[in-house]
């Protein structure tokens, strides 16, 4: 799930757990039953579980655009690195000398 | 939000939050509910004795008994809006059971005032509730702390009930209707 999906995901369950509660209150007041009311939302709750909590594609459309990776400078980086190397270990032999 | 459980987790106490706003809301739904129903209270026989009390101090005293009629129907509370009365349910969607409670109020030379609960009943939601009991015994002893039953004149009966709440206030209301004991100048002696 990408960072768009995440926040789309979140808005989702919110809207569906409040439409259910809302439907659930008018009906629960409607019977006079507060249970109705509480199984109408345990019904939102699953389907906003299963549209929300599985990674869907559609939740993965917006991937991030990370930069292009930069081949020639991080060859230049690695080289410059292992000259690095072989200098400490000069040194170091030098020092048991 | 990235993962499984993250979402679970937050999809999990957004859902608590929404229970509990619908609870408040139910109970504003029904804040304003008096629950005052009326109730009719007769009593047939009335005596008085005079016997130790041995769950007590051991001395004599007021020993009242009583049987009573009751006639009430709890289903249905008078709620007054804009001075137009009508019935509503007493039993909505915010209340689980009442109970109820006969007591007896009264005021002696010793104490200025005294209660005693005589018998009491479970109303739950959907049990019958068309309470019409005729020459019914007390459920409790009517010890009187002392002497003060024989020739009392002025001894109130009421029925009162808790409302017992889904969510919210436990109201102690008093039924509309009540009755007057005049209890015998003579102590009754024996059996009865």
């Amino acid at each position: 799930m990408d960072f768009d999906g995440q926040k789309r995901a979140e808005r989702y369950f919110q809207i569906i757990i409040i439409l259910f509660a809302v439907v659930g209150f008018i009906w629960g007041y409607i019977t006079q039953q507060f249970s109705q009311t509480l199984y109408i939302l345990f019904a939102g709750v699953t389907v906003s579980a299963l549209l929300t909590l599985i990674p869907w594609s559609i939740y993965r459309r917006k991937p991030l655009q990370w930069q292009a990776v930069l081949d020639q400078a991080s060859k230049g980086a690695s080289q410059q690195g292992s000259a690095n190397m072989t200098q400490l270990k000069t040194k170091k032999k030098k020092l048991k000398d | 939000m990235n993962s499984f459980t993250s979402r679970l987790n937050s999809l999990f106490a957004f859902t608590l939050s929404v229970m509990a706003a619908l609870t408040f809301c139910c109970f504003l739904t029904t804040v304003f509910n008096d629950h005052i129903r009326p109730v009719e209270l007769n009593v047939a026989k009335v005596l008085v004795k005079n016997v130790p009390d041995y769950s007590a101090d051991r001395e004599r005293s007021d020993l009242g008994l009583i049987t009573f009629d009751l006639s009430t129907d709890i289903l249905l509370e008078l709620i007054s809006l804009t001075k137009v009365e009508h019935l509503q349910p007493i039993f909505n969607w915010n209340v689980k059971q009442l109970f109820l409670y006969l007591t007896a109020e009264y005021k002696t030379s010793e104490h200025a005032l005294n209660q005693v609960v005589l018998w009491d009943k479970i109303v739950e939601r959907g049990d019958n509730t068309i309470l019409d009991l005729k020459n019914a015994h007390t459920k409790y002893y009517f010890w009187d702390f002392g002497n003060g039953l024989k020739g009392n004149s002025n001894v109130t009966l009421t029925l009162s009930w808790n409302v017992i709440p889904n969510a919210g206030t436990l109201p102690k209301v008093q039924g509309s209707g009540s009755h007057k004991i005049v209890f015998p100048d003579q102590y009754t002696s024996g059996r009865i």
